[in-house]
């Protein structure tokens, strides 16, 4: 590392390279102007009073934030009125039970800036307003126009700071870079880049417009990379500091004072995968940005490494050689075979753009210049509480699994409508709400004239995150094995058990606990239960649409909250041994003690269960590993060799912590003393002690795979 | 036909090359003192008591059929035992059951991985062993055998033709020692050794190292001596641990202690066999 940019790392740590967004007075005037005039009037005041960072460490500035007097960004939604009511009564407060309104993800669309610039993109705004005629989409679109513009000028105003501070600096290279940064701002983000360090600082600025992923760096950086290379013009060292104040901007454009400034999730991106002609895109610039993200001493960005059929065991080792190395967690993997499968498949998205897709917040996979909408987290476990509870009479008579599996998808089935239709309210809710900022950098907006809050983009997911569904496979396969295959089990005797809470039942809780066949220990009987709920799924959600025409992919995970907590309080008896009010399991991924064989078993497991790729929305996979398996080199190739196959046998996502358990559990009651313990859990890292309780418990439970 | 087996272990990092199964044979005709899998020498199914496990709950009494007077193996105190203080080890396979289990990893065995058939000493039931090598021979599996080479030699010859990988066990080459450490002359074990090599077999030689019978560095010269002339791919050293311990009280024997051995001392031992 450079000490330019260990000066920076130091600034960026003590908090001080974040931008306060300053205060504005409006006219009270604006009162009488029509919503959007008024609207983005107000935001571009806003902009242009806001002021740069700038230090003479840097050679990139022009990064702000909004505040809650405009309507900023879409990633934050300050301003945004009806988001903001939606999230007063629906955020964190389930409704029936059954879903929960969530936050969405979104990536601005770098590559459109960086082939066309900002004028490219008013060009195309003045094309459409050409063609339209409705009033409320001429607003639109002179709005957007008015935005475009004053990232311009605001770029102007950043490259005059910029020439200040040169002239203030005693140090010759510092003064240098500040000159060149001045020099540059007054020709991009408006003109498209002509070099690399052009090309990044385009990225750095353009994120204030949404400060959320930057996508897929190494797809749309490499043209300029190797261009610059091959002419001389830039070192390898010189693009990794560049890189490196890129991410020390991610780092800090969040507050310090913020539980989220330690926490690594909200800012995943992705590097290579599948390139449009089919090849593997692994590069050097991939390798390079790896290497420059882990020199760090930081806590966000996280990099998810898509990884191929195509990709070379030494280029998988290498990013696996990497993620031990990296003790702040930042790097995941995930399978880009099954994503496209999906893609290609259930949403029929052509090669060639499916490829296209990169991960935001915690591992949400999601397209450039698209937002990944319908996020709602689901309480899957209510249909089987519904079936023991309210239809008893039904679920007693069922002479056969079969019979017992036609009520469960008919639950289901309800269930998953009446959350579909929830998602849908929220969804005509935000839409109410436009977005000047953000659409200005995504895909469909200027197009449609359109607001990204109104969907807009045509390659575009939904991802409804099931919580429980491991409690559902579990409660299944107890049915099966108990019930019908056994016959050791009366279903009368265990709905009496369930509806008595376990109480004088405790034997039976107990035989299912210890003798079941539950999912992740890779037997016929688990794998083929887990298989039918996926291919439920499969059949449910295969050709719906949210009300945007999204289509719908199955998720799992959890983001920041304790969901699976609020969730399971409500949430009766179940099957699974499970009693009222525990919690109930997030991820299908998280392996919770009840698998006995082994890593390989547990999976496969995963791997194998969900054959139609339905399952290819937010889902993850945290695997704990005993540290030998990764420390000592001859152990470490053997575990490359077990994700690598994990991955060949359709598994879709995996991220590795290596903390002891016991450790954990300390932690718990000194947590003074176990501060650096970093562990991964739903798709992000955080320091272990700053988790909720309930979140600390879920990583406890997982189970420690070891030699 | 059926054998007893008391654990597949599966994606084992340690008992040979790549990622393996293990299959542990139940029953073992040696009984060295420091043994890290006590429970495998019986040759009939067992419960282990894990007696700091216990809690005294009385559950075990009440559910077993006999008031835990008379044990049938029946494993209802297992199951209902709420702290796994109690265990049933053994439980009978055929051939086609542990092979079934095996193909489960295939996928992840890739080149170098496999299946290891354990113990307890495995070659004890050679026809079982040979049919599940058959088995696995013909779904391509890679095999290894780990033996401490305590059987006739004609059991031998039947695996041979079988096996890609013997790992066999040397405790020491002085044959008092032997007796002394293991209950058992070692004569047998050294000649079947010689066999293997001069039949061209691939050997890994795997040498306990353990405090107060073999960190001697005359016997350690001795069995590189021996080793040196025969034809071996690699020599392990393992190193005592105390992890087992815990086993011998629940099979209801008593261990005998040894020390951990230093990380320095392992790495002079391994000295030894440096190449």
């Amino acid at each position: 590392m450079t000490d330019r940019i260990r000066k920076l790392v130091e600034l960026t740590k003590a908090g001080n390279m974040y931008n306060y967004p300053r205060d504005v007075e409006f006219d009270r005037e604006d009162l009488f102007l029509l919503r959007q005039d008024r609207e983005s009037k107000r935001l571009c005041e806003f902009i242009l009073a806001q002021e740069p960072v700038i230090t003479e460490y840097q050679t990139m500035t022009g990064f702000f934030n909004c505040s809650s007097v405009v309507v900023g960004d879409a990633f934050r939604r300050m301003g945004h009125e009806h988001f903001e009511k939606l999230l007063k009564d629906f955020y964190l407060k389930p409704i029936d039970n059954l879903s929960t309104f969530e936050w969405q993800h979104a990536t601005a669309d770098y590559d459109k800036v960086l082939r066309v610039g900002i004028k490219g993109i008013v060009a195309e705004i003045d094309a459409a307003l050409d063609k339209f005629v409705d009033d409320e989409q001429i607003e639109f679109l002179k709005a957007l126009k008015r935005v475009a513009e004053t990232l311009i000028m605001w770029a102007r105003k950043c490259s005059q700071r910029a020439s200040e501070a040169a002239s203030k600096t005693e140090n010759p290279e510092y003064k240098r870079n500040l000159i060149e940064l001045s020099e540059s701002l007054k020709r991009v983000p408006e003109n498209p880049p002509a070099t690399f360090y052009e090309a990044v600082l385009t990225i750095y600025i353009c994120f204030s417009a949404d400060p959320d992923s930057v996508g897929m760096l190494d797809r749309y950086l490499s043209p300029f990379y190797f261009k610059d290379l091959s002419a001389g013009a830039i070192t390898r060292e010189n693009a990794i500091e560049y890189l490196q104040e890129l991410f020390l901007m991610l780092q800090s454009c969040t507050d310090k004072n913020s539980k989220n400034f330690t926490r690594g999730g909200e800012s995943h991106f992705c590097i290579r995968g599948y390139l449009p002609d089919g090849e593997d895109g692994f590069n050097d610039l991939s390798r390079l940005i790896v290497e420059s993200l882990i020199e760090l001493p930081t806590y966000i960005p996280q990099i998810t490494v898509r990884w191929t059929s195509k990709t070379s065991r030494e280029t998988f080792r290498f990013c696996m050689d990497c993620e031990r190395k990296d003790t702040f967690g930042r790097i995941a993997f995930q399978n880009d075979e099954k994503r496209l499968k999906c893609f290609t498949g259930i949403c029929g998205f052509p090669f060639e753009k499916a490829v296209g897709y990169t991960t935001v917040g915690c591992n949400e996979p999601a397209f450039v210049g698209a937002v990944t909408g319908s996020n709602s987290k689901i309480n899957f476990l209510k249909s089987v509480e519904t079936l023991f509870f309210k239809m008893s009479d039904e679920v007693i008579s069922a002479g056969s699994f079969d019979e017992f599996y036609a009520l469960f998808t008919n639950v289901m089935s309800a269930d998953m409508d009446r959350a579909c239709a929830y998602d849908d309210k929220f969804n005509i809710e935000r839409s109410k709400d436009i977005n000047y900022l953000s659409s200005l950098l995504f895909q469909g907006c200027v197009e449609k004239a359109r607001s990204l809050t109104q969907g807009s983009a045509d390659y575009v997911i939904a991802s409804p995150m099931l919580l429980g569904i491991t409690n559902v496979i579990d409660s299944l396969i107890v049915v099966k094995q108990f019930v019908y295959d056994e016959k050791s089990v009366p279903m009368r005797t265990l709905v009496s058990a369930l509806q008595s809470d376990w109480q004088g039942y405790e034997d039976l809780r107990r035989t299912i606990l210890r003798r079941g066949d539950f999912f992740g220990n890779d037997t016929d009987l688990s794998n083929s239960v887990a298989q039918r709920v996926y291919r439920s799924l499969y059949e449910y959600y295969k050709d719906k649409k949210n009300i945007f025409g999204y289509h719908f992919l199955v998720g799992d995970l959890l983001g920041y909250n304790e969901h699976h907590k609020w969730f399971g309080s409500k949430t009766k008896a179940t099957p699974d041994g499970r009693a009222a009010g525990d919690i109930i399991k997030f991820g299908l991924g998280q392996s919770e003690g009840r698998d006995r064989h082994g890593l390989t078993a547990y999976l496969n497991s995963v791997a194998k269960v969900d054959p139609f790729a339905i399952a290819c929305g937010s889902t993850v996979t945290n695997v704990s590993l005993d540290e030998k398996l990764i420390t000592d080199d001859e152990n470490f190739e053997k575990t490359v060799n077990i994700f690598e196959t994990y991955f060949r046998l359709g598994g879709v996502h995996f991220q590795l912590t290596y903390v002891k358990k016991e450790d954990l559990i300390k932690a718990r009651v000194t947590p003074e003393q176990y501060g650096n313990l970093r562990v991964r859990v739903s798709g992000f890292s955080d320091y272990f002690v700053n988790l909720p309780p309930d979140i600390q418990e879920d990583v406890i439970r997982r189970t420690e795979h070891v030699e | 036909m059926k054998a007893l087996i008391f654990d597949i272990q599966r994606g084992s990092y340690v008992d040979g090359p790549g990622i393996r199964t293990t299959v542990f044979f139940k029953g073992c005709n040696l009984r060295c003192k420091w043994c890290h899998n006590p429970e495998s020498r019986s040759t009939s199914a067992q419960i282990l008591f894990y007696k700091d496990k216990c809690i005294s709950c009385g559950k075990c009494a009440q559910v077993c059929p006999h008031g835990l007077k008379k044990c049938t193996l029946c494993g209802k105190c297992e199951t209902f035992c709420p702290t796994s203080a109690r265990k049933l080890c053994g439980v009978l396979y055929t051939p086609d059951e542990i092979v079934s289990e095996i193909l489960k990893d295939k996928p992840y065995y890739g080149n170098s991985g496999g299946v290891t058939f354990s113990g307890g000493e495995c070659m004890l039931n050679v026809g079982f062993l040979e049919e599940c090598l058959r088995l696995c021979k013909s779904s391509g599996v890679n095999i290894a055998v780990d033996t401490a080479g305590n059987v006739k030699w004609a059991s031998f010859e039947r695996v041979l033709p079988l096996t890609d990988l013997f790992l066999y066990d040397v405790k020491c080459v002085s044959p008092d020692l032997h007796v002394l450490g293991t209950g058992a002359d070692n004569r047998l074990i050294l000649d079947n050794l010689a066999k293997l090599s001069r039949s061209g077999a691939k050997i890994i030689v795997r040498v306990p190292l353990i405090p107060g019978f073999n960190d001697d560095e005359r016997e350690f010269v001795k069995i590189a001596d021996l080793l040196s002339g025969l034809n071996i791919v690699k020599v392990e050293v393992l190193p005592y641990h105390s992890m087992g311990e815990h086993k011998w009280a629940a099979a209801g024997l008593s261990p005998t202690r040894y020390r951990v051995p230093s990380a320095s001392e392992i790495e002079k031992f391994r000295g030894f066999f440096a190449k």
